[in-house]
């Protein structure tokens, strides 16, 4: 039978035969992550933005900054608000007017590792206190999908947030922010001179893993995630403290030496994470 | 718990907006320099990739100036049920924005409206007939809006659905122009498409020279109509060249 039908038919079969050999469809080894490849300041009309892509998985991340009155609460903080969108063009499974189930579910996880990781301080946020504080919409669009959506999200995201430029905004004399044009001559003094780059603390990093027998395959494909439905993410931070361990059920079970050996696999994945986060800001200092 | 589930506040963004109603007087004396100081007759350099999106049968992506457009085709795939048998294929065509297109966020413009001119231009230049019972789904996510939004998404559409190996009689080309007090300006950006006084748009088969879409707005003399289309089919021929050796570009990467 020829190989390619072999593979409609038979699909679990035919990953299980190259499982055997410990390695991949796609020759990777076990334990080994796709290609990743980052490109900061995609989006010109964004104030920040970043182009992930890990394999065949692409992200869009874009951030724009509004001006929103803060909370009582909270009067020297700002908000972020994330939101992740799957459109029609990225997968033969979406459907315009449907949202995909796969977006508000990672969605949500994006929302809450990234605000529990700690990487951004709000109070950097902030502008006037009491009176305005910066809204960060970051929308992270899915272009292409093929497995491991959140990783690169995550990725996309943080890569987003170390390219922002906040715009340098002055208080004009109706009491709103208003951004200072350059060569204006300056009525008000502008409000946030110093504050142009947020300083990102423990940045996280994901690893999503599938588990399958014995086996813990790393960056899965779309197609083996859906053959092999048990799913593992791991959210280490920049100093390997664990962020977030997220295993939505499935019909493998995660035994505790499992989820070592994923912790171990996601520390590796981290380090290349960093090196590869790291180029893509240098390359864009020198330009 | 910093952002608050339920209670979204208002924002506003802090941009100077162009208020589109404070347009300068008709341009009758002044000579209008356009911002990336192009002639008036002179289109945006075209980037024009295939094969953008792995996931989908066959996809296009296009880059004139600051308007950047994705297009992904799926299909020849089978109708929803709902649908009555038909002989020939269907085509379905929707197209969104991002967020982020627009200077100002979620200012996401008329999109049925341009997924129906989308659908119109394409239909005559498919061959529809080659996939009964089938539908061909035509899906494009517009990523930056730096004007000209409509034409740039036809074109790339058309070079999506020749990736994705879909039978046509000619590849769509489409070029607008815009009314500028006395002058036709080719290809607006945004900003002059806020002051436009009229515009038109053609989208054609180059090699064919058959138009399969005309849409005019605004008021337009005889002679300026006449003075508009030739520039626009004239552009269209120029663009119809750039695609087609963009494909055979691709085809030729990949036979190697």
């Amino acid at each position: 039978m020829e190989v390619d039908a072999f593979r409609r038919l038979f699909p679990l079969r035919f990953h299980e035969r190259h499982l055997l050999e410990s390695v991949r469809p796609d020759a990777r080894p076990l334990g080994k992550a796709r290609d990743t490849s980052l490109a900061l300041g995609a989006v010109g009309s964004a104030d920040g933005s970043a182009l992930a892509k890990i394999g065949c998985t692409t992200m869009l991340a874009a951030i724009k900054m509004e001006v929103m009155t803060p909370a009582n609460e909270t009067p020297d903080e700002g908000c972020i608000a994330i939101e992740f969108h799957m459109p029609a063009i990225c997968s033969p499974i979406v459907r315009p007017g449907r949202p995909a189930e796969a977006a508000p579910v990672v969605s949500k996880q994006l929302s809450d590792t990234i605000l529990s990781s700690g990487m951004i301080d709000l109070k950097e946020l902030s502008l006037v206190s009491g009176k305005a504080a910066w809204m960060a919409y970051l929308d992270i669009y899915c272009l292409d999908a093929d497995g491991a959506l959140f990783d690169a999200a995550l990725l996309a995201a943080a890569a987003a947030f170390s390219h922002l430029q906040i715009p340098v905004v002055s208080l004009n004399d109706e009491g709103r922010i208003v951004v200072v044009s350059k060569g204006e001559k300056l009525k008000n003094k502008p409000v946030n001179e110093e504050k142009r780059k947020l300083k990102l603390r423990s940045i996280p990093f994901a690893l999503t893993c599938i588990i399958h027998k014995n086996y813990i395959l790393a960056d899965p494909t779309a197609e083996e995630e859906s053959i092999m439905e048990t799913l593992i993410t791991i959210v280490l931070d920049s100093s390997c403290q664990l962020v977030s361990l997220y295993k939505p059920g499935g019909p493998a079970l995660a035994y505790e030496s499992i989820i070592q050996d994923c912790i171990a696999l996601s520390r590796q994945r981290l380090r290349e994470l960093q090196t590869i986060l790291n180029e893509a800001m240098c390359d864009m200092e020198v330009d | 718990m910093a952002a608050k589930a339920g209670a979204t506040p208002a924002t506003y963004s802090p941009s100077p907006t162009t208020n589109k109603k404070t347009r300068p007087p008709l341009f009758t004396d002044v000579d209008w320099v356009r911002p990336d100081g192009r002639d008036f007759h002179q289109c945006r350099p075209a980037f024009l990739r295939t094969g953008a999106v792995n996931a989908a049968s066959g996809s296009a992506y296009a880059e004139f100036g600051n308007t950047k457009v994705i297009v992904s085709i799926f299909g020849p795939r089978e109708s929803k049920k709902a649908m009555m048998y038909s002989d020939i294929g269907r085509l379905n065509c929707n197209v969104s924005y991002t967020t982020f297109a627009t200077p100002v966020r979620g200012q996401a413009s008329e999109n049925k409206d341009i997924s129906s001119q989308l659908h119109k231009s394409l239909e005559g230049a498919i061959m529809l007939d080659t996939f009964p019972k089938t539908t061909v789904d035509v899906f494009a996510l517009v990523l930056e809006s730096g004007g000209c939004d409509l034409p740039v998404v036809i074109s790339c559409a058309s070079l999506a659905l020749a990736d994705a190996g879909i039978m046509m009689y000619d590849l769509v080309a489409a070029v607008s122009v815009s009314c500028l007090g006395k002058n036709l300006v080719i290809d607006p950006v945004t900003e002059e498409e806020n002051y436009q006084g009229g515009s038109l748009m053609i989208t054609c088969l180059p090699s064919r020279n058959e138009v399969t879409q005309l849409t005019i707005t605004g008021e337009w003399s005889a002679s300026k109509i006449h003075e508009a289309m030739e520039l626009c089919l004239d552009a269209c021929s120029k663009l119809g060249k750039i695609m087609r050796s963009c494909l055979k570009e691709s085809a030729s990467t990949s036979q190697e």
